[in-house]
């Protein structure tokens, strides 16, 4: 019995802990891929420290965890008081309330406080940015304070109460009673609600990503942004620096807690936990006031203005694989703007943020026709053209297109396709023939679906014959069942992460932007490109727009202006991969993406792509609710599931839980 | 008399390098009230719980019944035990707590539910079969922890302080509902205390311990009156312990006179302890005494007062009917019957000096011996 | 009067939560009964529930079955870790908790790389000769994933509870005839039931509402209603229906919640004592 259980402990902590292990080894990796150690190196921690953006995202981590702890425990601490001292009635109720957050699971949480700021903030207050660093704030005090409450609260009652009643008959008030004797009682209370507190917030992913806005970000919401796209092991990096920093810390507090422990056991009851509680509070109110203050000094020097850039994924060169970093390039030009970049997966995403509410960018650069849809409901500002003289370098055939028809809001950014990218080791050229291929059992939990409603109705559409733009609900019906049937066979739907599936051949097949497709053919030699010219494929153009939530209208329109510097928009294409609007820009290229068949296919190839229009609001999202029943809820393939599993497991769980319940009733009626 | 039960040979205990138990022997016979006495430390928790087969003795052999049970596992062991704070199932219901042990055995359930009946009865419980064990008294809670030791008769009772968190009211009630208890079932009992009243008043033998020793066994009222070491004259009772010189049997003297005592064996001029009860001393004119001194102190107790008194800068507690006014010169008179002398021993002149004497000096022994693993 | 005054600082604090808790949970049942285009008045959102009650039976399922083998592995590991010396206790402990401190995103996605197919495992696999198998996007993935982050959670309080145990009552048990097996069934278990349900709890809130470990672990199969939630707040354009959703999931844990804290309560008192 107890052999066995140290060999379980043993195998749990290996289960716990060979996650890390991987993410460990992976910081010390030439290669980017986790899955092959490819030489050990200490260049990720070099990279690391060069990112001052990843740090900057760590800072401001541990910022609004020091803020929101130091609020939580001094508010905490105080309200318990409060509680300790209402009836027992009320005080239950009081602490039905502190279990709410608690309780609740964190995504209704984080979906009800974003849901109450932008109706406040956007709704009520008519505030441009709803979701801010002050929402942050607030969000994490409020899942911070029950852990305070609920540490301190026992600690009262386990108080004597007559301490209190001594104090003040040897002559204290009853403030100077609570510094002087109730404090120290219900410190160790306080300590460990703070303690839990700055974890908890440090760590908070799923709030924190319903209420960031776009001015603040905390580490965590970004890693998540990370991990959908090919992560960058300087990342593995920082993970491995935060481990061991936080090992050494733990094993520090426990070792200083043995020793005060032991001493405690040989001598006198010397109050050294709240020394050593009060110079750890001290700390952190030192520490978060120090940040704090860094934080808004920094920020009230600031008097570059701040241009938030909204961008889909790994779309603006860099200045990695040695291309111009674009943001730099700005920087210096007009070194007054401060360019802040933040990513969106989909021009579904990018709509409803900016739909929502809640958050503030300057520049967006949606696809057509989701530019038709945002003009049509009045989210977009006209651009002023005497501010973006560089239009005049763009194509004739770009300008005035039918998603802005007078051209008043979009300047054109890429254009592109959307094809078939697949490996030519594993996929049988026969059977590349048209999007029937993303339909091909032989390929099944190979393929990956574009995980977007217009490109994935889009694919069924050409594949069936419709037309793109069709509003006939039967079709669309149509398309929705075809989309189904595809799904047992797709592994997975995906937009950023096609990178890292296809690129380490996790995946065969994918249904892609050309541009993306380039770049992933540049990592891996053995993908190809095709495009199903005889059933038609999307032809879309990516324009900058400026929605009406924006700040810095002129700035954008210096940024806008900026993207169309023909040297520029080549610099950009070098990286992107994409087709340029401004022709001049092809001489800034690369030779071999300028001549590249997919880059800029043949006239006779474009005739066949069309374009996405926006239907209307309804039929938009009668598509999504189809969508989302044929890719995400389709009830029937998961039922009829031919293994076994499933059945195993469910047996498992239903004897577990219904073991535990007899066992129990048993126990209650022999009690009775 | 009755046959021996349990025997333990030269046990020894370590923990961590440190010696509890050194070197204990000491048989129990069948049907005996034997209590453990000593103070807290002194290795008499430990002792019972090797007898309980809690504990693995470092070295030595515990016999029961004639065989080496070592090694037999508590669960095993023909014995109980009434635990310090009494461990009760807080989970389980006065009924139920008293019901394990008979349910673990797979008892029929109507025996079991006779015998915890009838226990209820014996412990003076009867109606509280039901009642959460968390909701009785201190009192109550102690008789459920003899009932559900007690029901599985077993051959040997083992009690660890038990009476130690009641009143004093509470305590003497116990102590006499146990020795009832201890004669009605004729159950062997191995009583565990500090109280040297409670070890005097219900043993048939007492067993005094310090420092992992086994300082004395005897009777209750040998171990009062012959005290076989300062250790014990002091910790059983009152005494005043004088440093003296063994002149010839029956002949003691101290305090540069000598006395006729009842005491013989010694060597001739050998130094030795000098016990003098405070309750077996007369007090007369000053002119009559054997020695004569002054009242430094009184304290009144109800039945009698506690003077100390001066003899020559050594100070005696002596308990008297008669008021002496501090300040007042008395005489004693020692007969030979109330002079007990003892060899020197590693106690020696550390007991039985009242210069520092205060009054709460009994309610100081009972706090120590609380805990005590 | 000294009481009168103190009672006073509650109030910021009560308020503070009605303004953080209760309020923002009527923003969302307002939201749940609203047309997402013109604000009426609608119970639509709650018509199109039905079609996702299979995604919700299906998270309730996979959370119960982590739940329950989190138990299952939890409840050794705590007891070991529960009869150690104190210094090793306090080593296992943190142990057990310096997991939970690290991104559980990136812990998350270690495990893809574990178990791809093309992953870590199964080149080891392929290594050896077994060949490949399908690990990732398969139910048992989720189940996995959901068992890694959220062991922790059930060992700590486990550990709590059964830590607290008098070791006397255990010695109580042997002296009453218990071997130690009924030892365990007839003392130590009924003693540790109140940690098992504020385990159970503490797993199956988590894992009945995560997204992301169900978007990398698991396959198309495997959507579960946090995904949904996500996907309708973050890209479906239909907070509305999500806001149903939320409350739906809301609803659910407040039950099962509910009754875990019903059937452990009467043991809590007990434990205390």
């Amino acid at each position: 019995m107890k052999k066995a259980n140290r060999v379980l402990t043993i195998l749990m902590f290996v289960f716990l802990y060979i996650p890390m292990v991987v993410l460990i080894v992976a910081s010390f990796n030439t290669g980017k891929d986790i899955t092959k150690f490819e030489g050990f190196t200490f260049a990720q921690y070099g990279e690391l420290f060069r990112d001052k953006d990843l740090l900057g995202l760590l800072g401001n981590s541990v910022l609004i965890a020091l803020l929101s702890t130091a609020i939580s425990v001094a508010f905490g601490t105080l309200a318990a008081v409060g509680i300790h001292s209402l009836k027992p009635k009320m005080r239950k109720a009081v602490l039905s309330l502190t279990n709410i957050p608690m309780t609740n699971p964190d995504i209704v949480t984080g979906v009800s406080l974003s849901l109450l700021f932008v109706f406040v903030g956007t709704g009520l207050l008519n505030q441009r940015e709803s979701l801010n660093f002050g929402t942050l704030l607030l969000a994490h005090v409020t899942f911070g304070l029950p852990y305070v409450i609920l540490n301190v609260m026992p600690k009262l009652q386990q108080m004597n109460p007559a301490l209190t009643d001594a104090a003040m008959d040897l002559g204290c008030t009853p403030v100077k009673a609570f510094f002087k004797v109730i404090i120290h009682e219900i410190m160790p209370g306080v300590v460990s609600g703070g303690i839990m507190a700055f974890t908890m917030s440090l760590d908070d992913f799923v709030i924190s990503y319903f209420v960031t806005g776009s001015d603040f970000v905390t580490l965590p919401v970004e890693i998540y942004t990370y991990t959908k796209k090919p992560i960058h092991p300087k990342v593995y990096a920082m993970f491995t620096l935060l481990f061991g920093l936080i090992f050494v810390l733990m094993l520090t507090m426990n070792l200083l807690q043995l020793r005060s422990d032991r001493k405690k056991a040989s001598k006198r009851p010397v109050s050294r936990g709240w020394k050593i509680a009060r110079r750890w509070v001290a700390g952190v109110a030192a520490a978060s006031l120090v940040v704090g203050c860094g934080f808004l000094f920094a920020n009230g020097r600031q008097e570059k203005t701040v241009l938030n850039v909204y961008n889909w994924g790994m779309n603006m060169a860099d200045g990695t694989d040695g291309t111009m970093d674009l943001v730099a390039e700005f920087e210096k030009r007009y070194p007054n703007i401060d360019v802040r970049m933040s990513e969106y997966e989909s021009n579904e995403v990018l709509y409803s943020k900016l739909k929502n509410g809640g958050i503030s960018v300057d520049v967006i650069i949606p696809s057509d026709y989701m530019i038709h849809r945002m003009r049509n409901e009045g989210m977009l500002l006209e651009l002023n053209f005497d501010n973006i003289p560089n239009f005049a370098y763009v194509d004739e055939q770009f300008k005035n297109p039918d998603y802005d028809p007078e051209n008043k809001y979009s300047v054109p950014y890429t254009w592109g396709t959307v094809g078939i990218l697949y490996n030519t080791k594993y996929v049988d050229e026969a059977d590349v023939t048209g999007w029937e291929l993303m339909w091909n059992e032989k390929y099944a939990g190979k393929i990956l679906m574009i995980d977007n409603s217009r490109d994935a109705f889009g694919i069924a559409q050409y594949l069936l014959g419709y037309s793109v733009n069709t509003t006939d609900k039967a079709e669309l019906q149509a398309c929705a069942d075809k989309l189904a049937q595809q799904r047992p066979l797709v592994q997975q739907y995906v937009m950023d992460q096609i990178y890292a599936t296809m690129e380490n051949e996790e995946a065969y097949i994918a249904a892609y932007y050309a541009g993306d497709c380039m770049l992933m053919m540049e990592e891996n030699e053995d993908l190809a490109f095709y495009l199903p010219e005889h059933q038609g494929f999307n032809l879309f153009t990516d324009a900058m727009c400026i929605p009406n939530c924006a700040t810095e209208k002129e700035a954008a329109e210096l940024f806008i202006n900026f993207m169309c510097d023909p040297e520029i928009s080549g610099a950009n294409m070098d990286y992107i991969c994409y087709a340029s609007p401004i022709s001049a820009a092809k001489e800034y290229m690369e030779d071999y993406l300028a001549e590249s068949e997919i880059v800029y296919p043949d006239e006779e190839l474009l005739n066949k792509g069309t374009s996405y229009q926006f239907l209307s609001e309804e039929t938009s999202r009668y598509v999504e609710s189809l969508y989302q029943g044929a890719t995400k809820i389709n009830s029937v393939s998961t039922e009829e599931e031919p293994s076994g599993k499933p059945i195993v497991w469910v047996a498992v769980a239903v004897l577990a839980v219904g073991g535990g319940t007899w066992f129990l009733i048993r126990r209650k009626k022999k009690k009775h | 008399m009755s046959k021996e039960l349990i025997r333990l040979r030269d046990l020894t205990m370590e923990f961590d390098g440190e010696r509890i138990l050194d070197g204990i022997n000491l048989y129990i016979n069948d049907h005996e009230f034997l209590t453990l006495l000593g103070p807290s430390g002194c290795g008499k928790t430990t002792t019972l719980r090797i007898i309980g087969g809690f504990l693995t003795p470092t070295e030595g052999t515990v016999v029961f019944d004639g065989e080496c049970i070592n090694d037999v596992p508590p669960y095993k062991r023909q014995i109980n035990t009434v635990f310090q704070r009494y461990a009760l199932f807080p989970h389980l219901n006065v009924f139920d707590n008293i019901a394990f042990g008979l349910r673990v055995a797979k008892m029929p359930k109507e025996e079991i539910e006779q015998r915890v009946n009838h226990m209820l009865e014996v412990v003076s419980l009867k109606g509280y079969g039901h009642r959460n064990v968390s909701s009785l008294s201190g009192g109550q809670q102690q008789r459920v922890a003899i009932a559900r030791a007690l029901v599985n008769e077993p051959k040997v009772l083992l009690l660890d302080e038990p009476l130690g968190a009641l009143d004093l009211r509470l305590r003497k009630d116990m102590q006499n509902e146990l020795k009832r208890i201890q004669q009605a079932t004729g159950i062997t009992f191995v009583y565990v205390t500090h109280d040297q009243e409670e070890a005097l008043s219900m043993s048939d033998t007492v067993v005094v311990m310090d420092k992992g020793r086994i300082q004395q066994i005897g009777k209750p009222e040998d171990i009062y009156n012959e005290p076989k070491n300062a250790f014990v004259a002091d910790f059983i009772g009152e005494s005043n312990i004088l440093d003296g010189i063994m002149l010839a049997d029956y002949k003691v003297k101290f305090f540069g006179r000598t006395f006729t005592c009842v005491d013989a064996g010694f060597e001739p001029n050998e130094p030795v302890d000098v016990v003098i009860r405070p309750e077996d001393i007369d007090i007369v004119e000053p002119d009559q005494g054997h020695l004569v001194g002054t009242v430094t102190g009184i304290t009144f107790k109800g039945l009698n007062y506690d003077i100390i008194v001066e003899f020559k800068g050594f100070k005696w507690l002596i308990q008297t009917t008669d008021f002496h006014p501090v300040g007042a010169v008395i005489g004693i008179r020692l007969n030979p019957e109330d002079i007990h002398i003892m060899h020197k021993s590693e106690y020696s002149g550390m007991f039985g000096d009242y210069s520092s004497y205060s009054a709460e000096y009994d309610e100081l022994t009972e706090d120590a011996g609380d805990e005590e693993e | 009067m000294r009481k009168n005054k103190s009672v006073l600082l509650s109030v910021p604090y009560i308020l503070w939560m009605v303004a953080f808790t209760l309020i923002p949970l009527c923003v969302v049942g307002y939201y749940a009964l609203t047309d997402p285009d013109t604000g009426a008045f609608t119970l639509d959102n709650i018509r199109d529930l039905e079609m996702y009650m299979p995604v919700l039976g299906q998270s309730v399922l996979y959370s119960l079955i982590s739940a329950a083998l989190c138990l299952l592995l939890g409840y050794p590991v705590a007891y070991y870790i529960a009869h150690r010396t104190p210094v090793m206790q306090k080593i296992l402990y943190m142990l057990v908790m310096l997991p939970m401190c690290m991104s559980f995103l990136l812990r998350t996605l270690a495990w893809v790389g574990l178990l791809q197919d093309t992953g870590i495992i199964n080149n080891f696999l392929d290594w050896i000769g077994v060949g490949r198998i399908q690990l990732i996007r398969t139910p048992g993935a989720v189940i996995l994933g959901m068992v890694y982050n959220y062991l922790p959670y059930m060992i700590l309080p486990l550990y709590a509870t059964l830590v607290k145990i008098d070791n006397r009552l255990i010695e109580a048990a042997e002296d009453l005839g218990c071997n130690s097996l009924q030892t365990f069934t007839k003392v130590i278990l009924p003693l540790s039931v109140p940690g098992i349900f504020s385990g159970i709890t503490m797993v199956f809130v988590p894992a009945v509402s995560t997204f992301y470990i169900s978007q990398k672990l698991g396959g198309t199969d495997t959507v579960l209603i946090g995904d949904l939630i996500e996907r309708l707040f973050k890209q479906g354009d239909n907070p509305n229906l999500g806001a149903v959703l939320s409350l739906v999931l809301m609803a659910l844990v407040l039950v099962c919640t509910g009754i875990m804290n019903r059937l452990g309560k009467d043991e809590e008192g007990g434990v205390i004592v």
